[in-house]
């Protein structure tokens, strides 16, 4: 098990729908360490992405401590935030978000530009990146709206992991692709963990939960259970999907 | 049509801010056009309205009394068939210094009495003291409403005239409404007691007049040939037209309502344009609701009556606000017109004056509106709900990042400019506009910043300290270089009263003359060189490009049938007299004008020389008037003093009588040995050009000042409103891009910095642009006004220049606040 890496303290995060609080994250304490795919799952509704957007510093609790490799980010402007994040976290939206007036190269370089100077090294990287994850040089000057949903996807994942982020964070990040681009995204944060890089994803769907190496399952506004699971591997995969089935109906899957 | 109104008033609520800005930007622009609309035909009625009532002849002549024959008078009847010529007697004091609230201020004036002056006006009062108050005055005045209005006089107040030295106080008693001589550049009637007039008759020259109802084609320069040709003699006489008193008093105020007139122009334009902007990028931006709505069953055509409506709204409430301000604007708009003519305005607005201008400007924006909208209708719901209209250039990647230099922020800004270029290019014609505006008003600033300084420089004329006419006799060199020799004295020089010459086929100009050309300060040939040969000419710019006189071209003067040729030596920019000066040596103006002697000397005093106490003391060694020595009042003083009077009264009856030009005496009472010589009776008059400038060109310069400062001040905020709009709908239209460009890491600053950098390309190649213009408008508006060349100053051009790109900048940065609202969670919650 790897060090701590990210914390929270009394973790708190409400909002006001109408004038009612709503308060989603109630209290909640927990660790993501170094080196491991953290799942989050929970039913709709359950503050996944609330909880996923307040440990990545996209957001600001409304109460606690969200300390990130020893800075405590809470008390962060917004400014500073933004500053924080380069370099420190990358994410990949269920929505993708792509930058739609940018090329796929551009996308990726919008990225990294922001927290690296420019250099030929830094191109050939975002270049190398994308050929791995099967996008070759002729989709490099298309724009986003010519790509498939999977293609569009991978380019996601280049762009938020060309930082070498100390942390990757995902948001369901299968959920608008079909199951053969599916797997082809997962196979590639797969990966990527494997290459040591520390993951945090949401999702719904158990055969992208089967890939992480802990599942932290959310009720209530607090992490209600916490399962570890092997470094992915194919030739386990009908008895890892048991155990993790098995775990998420204990939960109220 | 509820439910579309029902849609407008719910995007009206959600954009107030943005609404907010369309009807500033159309209140102002009907405010402005309106107000100015409105005033425009006003000048000229409140001048006409203001004569009418004087019941002013609309013409009178003026001849000094030894000039004046009565044939000239049967020439107007019997030749030009003019009836009822009334003769009459006035005094003129032409640039005479008048003390008023401790300031001396000089005027050309005229002294009437009453009677005297009902055969030109009926002197109707405005505003005067009781007829006891102003019998129990020692002497009083009743002032032309120029002096009410303008100068702010009031009664009671008093008016000084002062005269080599003497004070002549009197008290305003009144003011009274003149039809003719109301204004700074031509005279000032005023009316005075039969015994005040007396005793200013032998301090001043006295005039005859005469007044008369002439036609559309009299003019009084051909009448004075037509005198001149009659009796044989020279002379100089003055004429007083309607038509010249109107261009004279309404010339500036015209000037002006056509600048803000533009300046509104450009308003309109650039709202206008920010509209349709607004309505484009809006329909663009909401394709997606605008599919909703159209898949809820709303046709295309409703929608975009939904927008039309928006607008309309909007515009009309700015627009109907904008009349509204403009018809309320009336009194103080009348008091301006009031206090720039010297008149009394009275005149109220009425409704149907603004309504075009409400009707135009609304009517406007409804088919900008109305033709933008339409494209909704091209778009079927599905376009609408993918993507929308997205523009997407899948052409050649302008600026790519992999070439990226040291700052990503700059490169991102450009790659935006160039994926907006149309905004851009709209931007970009709003701040040329802007920017070519705010230019001339800064030139124009800058030039009266320092008073009339700046137009004095532009006369075409040497404006001196001081000028001394000498009586006939007297050698002016000889008293230039005895002039010169005084410690105040920096430079003298001689020169002849400038008179004006007949030019073959163009019009006649005031000739300038000095010996010698040197060390000018004032005039300046802005082409060739002075002259320096009897045959030789300078001419105006104006009477150069209006008659297409080049430098080396020859002119034919006629005096008095008398023909002379000269080359054009070189050519000057002038504003003073008609424009058409022309200068000359000595020599040459001897050569067209044999009888002329010079009898000027102008004197420029060293800095720091008090010039009240330096002409104190030319009067007290050259200024005493031969009339007054003549008429011999000298019962008290020392004995010195009274032999002294009376040699002074010998002398005077000497030069004037037996036409001696130079005597000395010295008479021995005892052993007291008392002398004396005619040099006290050199002069006949100083005057300073330099009061009587600043007095005409003070007013002008300060209301120029005034009105260019607050035409920057209106530029400035109406780019900031546009830049704000158009800042902030960039933000709304890019809203998701941005939230994703904060999940990478960028922060709010970057972001408005890149939107900052985005529009700076257009808006430096329309500064440019913008420079170029008013290089040009500048050089063509004050051509036209004051036939002057002006160089535009580069520092100020250069200043304000980057003055605007920063303000742009910032502007655009700060309408680009609303980034700061956007938060990643938005992202997360679709
Ligand atoms: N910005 C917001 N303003 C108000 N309420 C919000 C906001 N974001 C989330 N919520 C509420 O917080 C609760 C949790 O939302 P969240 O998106 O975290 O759920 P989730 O677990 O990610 O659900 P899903 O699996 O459907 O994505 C929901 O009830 C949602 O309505
Ligand atoms: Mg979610």
């Amino acid at each position: 098990m790897g060090n701590s890496i990210l914390r929270t303290e009394k973790l708190c995060k409400s909002f006001s729908n109408g004038g009612v609080q709503q308060h989603v994250i109630k209290n909640l304490d927990m660790e993501i360490r170094e080196g491991d795919f953290t799942v989050i799952m929970g039913s709709s509704g359950s503050g996944k992405s609330t909880l996923l957007y307040a440990l990545s510093g996209m957001d600001k609790p409304s109460m606690g401590k969200v300390i990130f490799d020893g800075t405590e980010i809470q008390d962060l402007s917004n400014d500073e935030l933004a500053v924080f994040r380069r370099g420190n976290c990358g994410f990949v939206f269920q929505s993708i978000y792509l930058l739609e007036n940018q090329t796929v190269l551009d996308n990726v370089l919008t990225g990294a530009l922001i927290v690296q100077k420019n250099s030929p090294e830094l191109v050939n990287k975002a270049k190398e990146l994308l050929k791995k994850v099967g996008l070759n040089e002729e989709v490099w000057n298309k724009y986003p709206s010519q790509l498939s949903g999977g293609e569009a996807q991978r380019v996601g994942i280049v762009r938020a992991i060309i930082n070498d982020p100390k942390i990757l964070f995902a948001d369901e990040p299968t959920g608008q692709l079909n199951s053969a681009s599916s797997r082809d995204v997962l196979d590639i944060f797969t990966d990527i963990h494997k290459n040591g890089q520390s993951i945090v994803m949401v999702t719904h769907d158990l055969k992208t939960a089967l890939r992480g190496t802990r599942v932290l399952y959310l009720r209530d506004g607090g992490v209600v259970g916490d399962y570890r699971m092997p470094n992915f591997c194919e030739d386990d995969i009908k008895e890892r999907r048991n155990n993790l089935t098995s775990f998420l109906e204990d939960m109220g899957w | 049509m509820g439910k579309i109104l029902r849609l407008s008033l719910f995007n009206l609520r959600k954009n107030k801010k943005e609404a907010a800005a369309i009807v500033f930007l159309t209140l102002v622009s009907t405010m402005m056009l309106g107000i100015f609309a409105i005033n425009l035909s006003k000048v000229s009625n409140a001048f006409d309205e203001s004569f009418a009532k004087s019941g002013s002849v609309d013409t009178f002549i003026s001849f000094s009394e030894n000039d004046y024959r009565d044939s000239y008078r049967e020439i107007l009847e019997e030749d030009y068939g003019f009836e009822d010529v009334r003769r009459g007697n006035m005094i003129n004091g032409f640039s005479t210094g008048v003390l008023h609230d401790g300031e001396k201020i000089a005027y050309n004036l005229a002294f009437i009495t009453e009677s005297e002056n009902q055969k030109i006006d009926d002197g109707n009062i405005i505003e005067s003291m009781t007829e006891e108050q102003i019998e129990a005055l020692d002497h009083w005045v009743i002032l032309p409403s120029f002096f009410k209005y303008n100068l702010r006089y009031e009664i009671g107040d008093e008016f000084i005239p002062v005269v080599s030295g003497r004070q002549y106080p009197f008290t305003v008693a009144g003011f009274y409404n003149t039809g003719l001589s109301n204004e700074s550049g031509m005279l000032f009637k005023i009316i005075i007691s039969n015994e005040d007039y007396r005793l200013l008759t032998p301090v001043f020259q006295e005039y005859v007049f005469l007044a008369f109802n002439s036609d559309d084609d009299f003019n009084y320069r051909d009448y004075f040939t037509s005198c001149m040709d009659e009796s044989g003699d020279s002379f100089e006489g003055y004429g007083f037209t309607k038509e010249e008193e109107k261009a004279n008093e309404t010339k500036f105020l015209n000037l002006f309502l056509y600048m803000s007139i533009t300046l509104s122009l450009i308003t309109f334009v650039a709202s206008i344009f920010m509209v349709r902007n607004k309505i484009r990028s809006d329909i663009e931006d909401q394709m997606e609701r605008i599919g909703v709505l159209e898949a809820l069953g709303y046709k295309g055509k409703e929608i975009s009556l939904s927008y039309v409506f928006e607008y309309v709204i909007s515009s009309g409430i700015g627009g109907v606000i904008g009349g509204i301000i403009a018809l309320a604007a009336t009194p103080f708009m009348n008091n301006i017109i009031s206090v720039m003519l010297g008149r009394e305005v009275v005149s109220s607005a009425k409704v149907y004056m603004v309504l075009p201008v409400v009707i135009g400007v609304i009517g406007l924006i409804l088919i900008f509106a109305l033709t933008k909208a339409a494209m909704v209708k091209k778009f079927p719901p599905v376009v609408a709900f993918r993507r929308g209209i997205r523009t997407h250039n899948f052409k050649r990647n302008v600026l790519p990042l992999e070439k990226t230099g040291k700052n990503i922020n700059r490169r991102l800004g450009f790659k935006d400019s160039i994926r907006n270029i149309r905004t851009g290019a709209g931007v970009g014609l709003c701040i040329f506009l802007a920017g070519t505006t705010l230019l001339f008003c800064m030139y124009t600033f800058v030039m009266f910043f320092n008073g009339s300084d700046g137009l004095v420089k532009l006369m075409g004329m040497e404006i001196s300290d001081d000028v001394m006419t000498i009586n006939e006799g007297v050698d002016p060199y000889a008293l230039s270089e005895e002039l010169q020799e005084m410690p105040e004295v920096r430079m003298t020089r001689v020169t002849d009263t400038s008179l004006s010459f007949r030019v073959d086929g163009q019009k006649e100009g005031t000739v300038f003359s000095y010996e010698e050309f040197t060390d000018m300060e004032y005039i300046v040939p802005m082409e060739g060189r002075y002259p320096e040969h009897d045959n030789e000419v300078m001419i105006s710019l104006r009477r150069s490009r209006t008659y297409d006189l080049e430098v080396g071209d020859t002119i034919v003067i006629d005096n008095q049938g008398v023909k002379t040729s000269y080359i054009i030596t070189g050519i000057v920019g002038a504003m003073s007299n008609n424009q058409m000066n022309l200068y000359m040596t000595l020599d040459g103006f001897q050569r067209a004008n044999g009888s002329a002697v010079p009898n000027c000397v102008e004197i420029y005093l060293e800095d720091g020389v008090n010039r009240e106490e330096f002409e104190d003391k030319l009067i007290s060694i050259y200024g005493q008037s031969v009339d007054t020595a003549m008429s011999g009042d000298n019962a008290d003083g020392t004995l010195e003093e009274r032999i002294q009077a009376e040699a002074s009264e010998k002398i005077a009856v000497l030069m004037s009588t037996y036409g001696v030009t130079s005597v000395d005496y010295a008479v021995r009472v005892g052993d007291q040995l008392i002398t004396g010589n005619s040099r006290q009776f050199v002069m006949k008059e100083l005057q300073s050009y330099h009061d009587l400038v600043k007095s005409q060109l003070d007013p002008i310069s300060n209301i120029t000042r005034l009105f260019t400062g607050a035409g920057a001040i209106a530029v400035g905020v109406i780019v900031a409103v546009i830049l704000g709009i158009i800042a902030s709908s960039n933000v709304k239209k890019r809203r998701k891009d941005l939230g994703i460009m904060k999940s990478l890491g960028y922060s709010s600053k970057d972001l408005m910095t890149q939107i900052a950098i985005s529009i700076m390309p257009v808006t430096v190649v329309a500064v440019i642009l913008a420079s170029a213009a008013s290089i040009i408008i500048n050089k063509v508006f004050w051509f036209q006004i004051f036939g002057a060349d002006i160089k535009t100053s580069i520092p100020v051009l250069i200043l304000t220049d980057l003055a605007l790109i920063a303000f742009t900048f910032v502007m655009t940065y700060i309408g680009a606040g609303k980034i700061r609202k956007i938060s990643v969670n938005e992202l997360m919650t679709e």
